[in-house]
């Protein structure tokens, strides 16, 4: 049996080369399987290098040092680095969230880290100046499937933090050193094109090799100093701070710079606290009101 | 089982016998040579375009190494020392320090360092240099305003610092292991605040002359960020009652 069925196919082996010398259909499957090798390749190739577009024009490059400036919407400010305060002395930020400026010695853990409760400002702002980027987003507006998209460019990533943020004008803000985009939706394409730009900008962000590590002993990511909603008092830094006047630092023992100063009584200016700061206060403040401009806003 | 032997024997059985391969060569007509070039000619034009797509990939750049005596490897091979020695006065005071704002400043001047330590022994391990300075230090500031300012500073014997600016002594290092309290506080700030200024030689002469951009880039940020951090020491030294070194260089 098995003899017989052998020759029988010898036979038809043979048969099939003389098919192919008259008509050489083998060339034309080698040269089709090549052709579709290569377009193989080419098509693997080209989906890659189409998937990668946004990340080859958003990395910062010698020749393109800050790709942000590219992205629709997104502004820039220059900010002196390094002016520090201690808490519990507030920044006199200007644009919400801010984005630069002075800021407490103490950096916010941003090591990939997503607080769900909205942090204090000038934790956060130092944070920028160490390379990260700062999602904040409204919580009446951002819920649920948005906010999972959102944590996962957060979660486990290097230099990024998120957090909510009070009365939020737009449902998500990003921040950079310096820089803002207000974006409407989780799904907006600038939102990953400006991480890609900014994360970690070697040109941009002031202290390179700074870490997102918060200090321990500092710093809790788990109880994070609260987000402070009131007008900061008469005793915040301004934003317009300049570095020479301050030296560079304002400690809790600044005042010891002035030997005649009193310290404790001149922290607390009668009447003149702002009425937000202190409840307590309140009944004081309201006599300063009449000659100052707070009267407007008691209005 | 049974049925696979003898088909896979008459498969050899084939191959032996003599016969030439089916297709390719020389015995089709003209059009099958045109189709068969044509073909070859696409397959190649289109992994040509996929290499060249390739070619334009995020990190499939790479370019020539600076030279060992360039600003660039000089720069990162005496930076790395310099920076060391802060990362170890930052650690003494992490561990033995108290102030809450000396520390946190401690505490960022180690990370930073260490990473920019990373950053310059990176591009010596990429560029194939030698990680450690190999022919004194500051040699490679040799423009107009090199070795100008190092008359302060002792020197080899061929002229080249054996100390580079603002390092702190193997006395002064004991004396900071041994500090506590604010004694080690204001010792500490002095040290450091020297150190700081001492890179400023360095820092700046690289942010003007080095050859790559990375290298200019990270010493103008060293340059501006130390500035200001300098700032803040002498702030927090004057806080204390406490007057910064002398700084001869």
């Amino acid at each position: 049996m098995a003899s017989g069925k052998s020759s029988k196919a010898v036979r038809n082996a043979r048969a099939a080369t003389a098919v192919k010398k008259s008509k050489p259909w083998g060339t034309l499957a080698a040269v089709a399987v090549l052709v579709l090798f290569a377009g193989g390749i080419f098509t693997y190739v080209y989906t890659q290098y189409e998937a990668t577009a946004d990340i080859r024009a958003f990395t910062p490059s010698e020749e393109n040092q800050n790709p942000a400036l590219d992205i629709e919407g997104v502004t820039s400010e220059e900010y002196a680095g390094q002016l520090h305060v201690v808490a519990p002395q507030r920044v006199a930020y200007e644009e919400f969230p801010p984005n630069g400026g002075p800021h407490d010695e103490v950096w916010a853990g941003c090591n990939g880290v997503v607080y769900d409760v909205p942090v204090r400002n000038e934790n956060m702002v130092h944070s920028l100046e160490h390379g990260a980027v700062w999602i904040a987003y409204n919580e009446d507006q951002i819920q649920g499937e948005d906010l999972e998209t959102l944590r996962n460019k957060v979660i486990g990533e290097p230099a990024m933090m998120m957090s909510p943020y009070p009365d939020l004008d737009s449902p998500i803000s990003l921040q950079a050193w310096g820089h803002r985009l207000k974006v409407d939706s989780a799904d907006d394409e600038r939102i990953d094109q400006f991480i890609t730009a900014l994360q970690l900008n070697a040109y941009v962000y002031p202290e390179i090799g700074a870490t997102c590590m918060p200090n321990p002993a500092r710093f809790d990511v788990d109880n994070p100093p609260p987000f402070d909603p009131s007008e900061p008092g008469p005793d915040a830094m301004p934003m317009s701070a300049n570095p020479e006047d301050f030296g560079g630092y304002t400690g809790p023992g600044d005042e010891m710079l002035d030997p005649s100063g009193a310290p404790e009584a001149s922290e607390q200016p009668e009447g003149e606290e702002d009425p937000a700061t202190d409840e307590s206060e309140a009944p004081e403040s309201d006599e300063g009101a009449d000659a100052s401009d707070e009267g407007d806003t008691n209005d | 089982m049974v049925t696979r032997h003898p088909r896979a024997r008459s498969g050899s059985a084939e191959k032996s016998d003599g016969s030439p391969p089916p297709g390719v060569g020389s015995g089709g007509p003209p059009w099958i040579r045109a189709v068969t070039l044509v073909g070859a000619v696409l397959a190649l034009l289109l992994l040509g375009a996929a290499g060249g797509m390739l070619v334009g990939l995020p990190g499939a750049g790479g370019s020539a190494a600076p030279s060992a005596e360039s600003v660039d490897v000089g720069f990162a091979q005496d930076m790395t020392i310099h920076h060391r020695q802060a990362t170890t006065m930052a650690t003494l005071y992490r561990v033995n320090g108290e102030d809450p704002s000396i520390s946190q400043l401690a505490f960022d001047i180690d990370t930073n360092q260490r990473e920019q330590i990373g950053w310059m022994q990176g591009w010596l391990n990429i560029w194939d240099r030698s990680l450690t300075p190999v022919d004194g230090y500051m040699n490679w500031m040799t423009g107009p305003e090199g070795h100008q300012h190092h008359g302060a500073v002792p020197q080899d014997e061929n002229g080249a610092p054996a100390i580079m600016p603002g390092m702190a002594s193997e006395e002064e290092l004991a004396e900071l292991r041994a500090a506590r309290g604010e004694e080690l506080d204001v010792l500490f700030l002095q040290l450091m605040l020297r150190h700081h200024e001492g890179g400023v030689e360095m820092a700046t002469y690289a942010a003007e002359r080095a050859g790559r951009v990375q290298v200019r880039n990270l010493a103008s940020n060293m340059l501006q960020h130390q500035t200001a951090e300098s700032a803040k020491m002498v702030g927090m030294l004057r806080e204390r009652g406490a007057e910064p070194l002398p700084f001869d260089n």
